[in-house]
């Protein structure tokens, strides 16, 4: 690739609300864009968005998204110069980013071998460690045997976690209270991990008691230049996957946060790290902090810092990726108010968050002062059974953290979805309470406060009453279906059979 | 009960034993998750605006379509802008971040015992209200459909029917008495299969 030179095509090797954003940025920026599709993503929002489509195969994502020959193929058919992987999917495979660049494409992320030893948890802790880059305190290798973990276990003391070395998203993850528990749990991990990621290697770590997630995102240039854009605070989760992110997080003095921010450079700059990436760490409630591992892609929750510090993030990984310096020191760099993301899943949280395909009816997207929804959904769209069910992440900018919890709220109410299950009424729930409110976020904090979590009945009596008045306002809302499924409910058979011929 | 079947012996006209008239007003059934609401509403007027009494209490709603899928609805001094989308099981109504499946009960109903032998039901009031005429005596035989009791509830009549056909065997209410759902006004006999 030449330096520098600015791409004119670019291939985007996902699909939803991320293809979406970073189409956008594309177009913004001039460049055409190359959505990739499957069978069930035939009318999918990133395709209608696209200046060109190719379709690759069945919905599974074996034979679309995960099919690297077929997405190259796509790319050297529509002359794209790079690709970029969005998340998830082909984001963080060094296998894919190696293939890109062996073909003279562009990867626009980090170069493969970054990828590949930031991907091994047990590498990584070891990299962090050798740069003064606090770890949680545990095992720097897999271990299979039960009395090698049963002796790290005993030093570090329960309750511990067993944690895949590949893993990620909390598979292969359990934590273990008491010696007991612990050649079982390692057991269960391996396989779980052996059936995620092809790895079932394992190993200890310090099981910290309700620790923040803190994250800080970098970006690092092909010149050397490395600075980071603040942190993110991604305490609310369920089942260990992000639901509620903001910034900055309350948790974080300046001195704190110039402590952590320079951590994550130094692990940015040990990694030889290029592109946009995230270091994730853990915050007990001393304030020390731990290495956790480093995202080698753009985040779900990118948006936050977006609009705190007023970078387009897409853009400067585009721009990294043609080879460009970064155009600011860290110095330059600065925030402004306050953020919060809520991610849109097709779940229903009143029911352990059970992923909750179907068809989308009609929405209404909110606006007004401070919003940003980025989504992949419309009326009449069906979400498929085949994804991740991601439908949208909602975020609000203010002024400060009530003003934003205030907007949040808002926005969540005038974020209309009908037809599937999503989570926006528990996520006014959790957003509006007072542990929330006053700050108290950790990573169990779900579990802890909003365990139980039901619908409730307080404004039923008007939805009961908005239904009887369109019921009987008739003609005016066009009650076509119902209507008619209605008048036949009192029609004889005679009637509802239709025209009918005798003898035939 | 439900509806009228062709060649039942209740004849044409009678409306299902969910919907009732007195005076014009309706009564819905309606459903959200597990719970069922009565609403008692007279038409709308003019400018959409009507009393409906929701499980004993009665509210003034005023209703305006901004579009199919767009409601803006006035309760007493509350206005509300709901978001509806239809289904074949009911509409989605959206409300400030509430979506909620709500459902006519008597549709309900009438799926489940489709194809099944029609179940028997109870002559008693929607709502709380007052005993305003008593239609028939012991020993009467009724109709299916025919009306046995009027009562009134904020203003509004309704029409208890019956909701089969059969001979009456105790009525246990008298004019002014004061009623409230579950309690039986009317028992019945029924009559006969064939």
């Amino acid at each position: 690739m030449k330096d520098c030179q600015m791409f004119s095509k670019i291939l985007i090797a996902n699909r939803g609300e991320i293809a979406v954003r970073i189409m956008r940025t594309a177009q913004e920026m001039g460049i055409r864009t190359v959505a990739v599709y499957s069978e069930a993503d035939r009318q999918a929002l990133h395709v209608l968005t696209a200046d060109e489509a190719v379709f690759l195969g069945e919905s599974d994502p074996a034979s679309s998204y995960l099919n690297v020959d077929k997405i190259m193929a796509a790319a050297r058919e529509t002359g794209a110069e790079a690709i970029h992987p969005g998340y998830g999917f082909l984001a963080e495979n060094p296998a894919f980013a190696e293939r890109v660049a062996s073909e003279d494409l562009v990867f626009i992320g980090p170069p493969a071998e970054v990828m590949a030893k930031l991907g091994n948890k047990t590498t990584a802790r070891r990299l962090m460690m050798e740069h003064q880059v606090p770890i949680i305190p545990g095992m720097t290798t897999a271990a299979a045997d039960n009395s090698r973990l049963s002796a790290a276990a005993d030093e570090l003391g329960y309750p511990v976690l067993v944690k895949a070395a590949a893993g990620g998203g909390g598979k292969g993850m359990r934590i273990v209270e008491s010696r007991d528990a612990l050649a079982e749990a390692a057991e269960a991990a391996a396989s779980e991990a052996l059936a995620s990621f092809g790895d079932g290697s394992i190993y200890l770590e310090k099981y910290l008691d309700k620790p923040r997630h803190v994250e800080f995102q970098i970006l690092a240039d092909a010149h050397g230049n490395v600075v980071h854009l603040f942190e993110r605070e991604c305490s609310i989760q369920r089942r260990h996957q992000k639901i509620i992110e903001e910034t900055p997080s309350v948790a974080l003095t300046d001195e704190l946060r110039d402590r952590m921010g320079a951590a994550a450079v130094a692990a940015a700059r040990a990694a030889g790290y290029v592109n946009a990436g995230t270091v994730e760490f853990l915050l007990d409630g001393s304030g020390e902090f731990y290495f956790l591992e480093v995202n080698t892609r753009l985040q779900v929750e990118h948006p936050i810092t977006e609009l705190t510090t007023g970078l387009d993030l897409v853009r400067r990984q585009i721009e990294i990726a043609a080879g460009r310096p970064l155009p600011f020191a860290q110095a330059d760099v600065s925030r402004r108010g306050h953020a919060i993301e809520c991610r849109i899943y097709a779940e229903d949280p009143g029911c352990g968050f059970m992923p909750a395909p179907g068809q989308i009816l009609f929405v209404r997207a909110p606006d007004g002062p401070g919003i940003r929804y980025d989504h992949g959904v419309y009326a009449g769209y069906q979400v498929p059974l085949q994804y991740d069910p991601i439908l949208g992440k909602l975020v609000v900018w203010a002024e400060d953290r009530p003003a934003a919890v205030e907007r949040m709220i808002r926005a969540l109410k005038e974020c209309v979805i009908l037809g599937v299950k999503t989570p926006i009424e528990f996520l006014v729930d959790v957003v509006s309470s007072e542990p929330f409110r006053s700050g108290r976020t950790h990573t169990g904090f779900i579990e802890e406060n909003f365990v139980q979590w039901q619908p409730d009945r307080v404004l039923d009596d008007i939805a009961v009453l908005g239904f009887v008045a369109r019921e009987m306002a008739g003609p005016g809302f066009a009650l076509e279906e119902n209507a008619r499924a209605r008048a036949d409910e009192w029609l004889s058979p005679w009637q509802r059979l239709g025209t009918w011929d005798l003898g035939r | 009960m439900n509806g009228f079947l062709p060649g039942s012996d209740s004849g044409p006209g009678i409306w299902a034993a969910d919907v009732r008239f007195a005076e014009g007003t309706m009564e819905y059934k309606v459903k959200i998750g597990p719970e069922i609401y009565t609403v008692d509403a007279a038409p709308l007027d003019d400018s959409g605006s009507t009393n409906m009494v929701l499980e004993g209490e009665t509210r003034a709603v005023t209703v305006s379509a901004v579009t199919p899928n767009h409601l803006h609805l006035r309760v007493g001094c509350r206005a509300a802008n709901l978001f509806v989308a239809r289904t074949s099981e009911g509409s989605w109504i959206w409300l400030e971040g509430r979506a909620r499946l709500v459902q006519e009960a008597g549709i309900v109903e009438r799926r489940k015992a489709r194809g099944l032998a029609e179940t028997t039901c109870e002559v008693t009031p929607p709502t709380p209200a007052s005993v305003v005429r008593v239609l028939v005596e012991v020993g009467r035989e009724v109709v299916k459909g025919q009306g046995l009791v009027v009562v009134s509830a904020m203003k509004m009549e309704m029409t208890l029917v019956a909701p089969y056909s059969g001979t009456v065997r105790a009525v246990n209410t008298q004019v002014g008495a004061q009623v409230s759902p579950g309690e039986i006004l009317v028992e019945i006999d029924a009559l006969p299969e064939g």
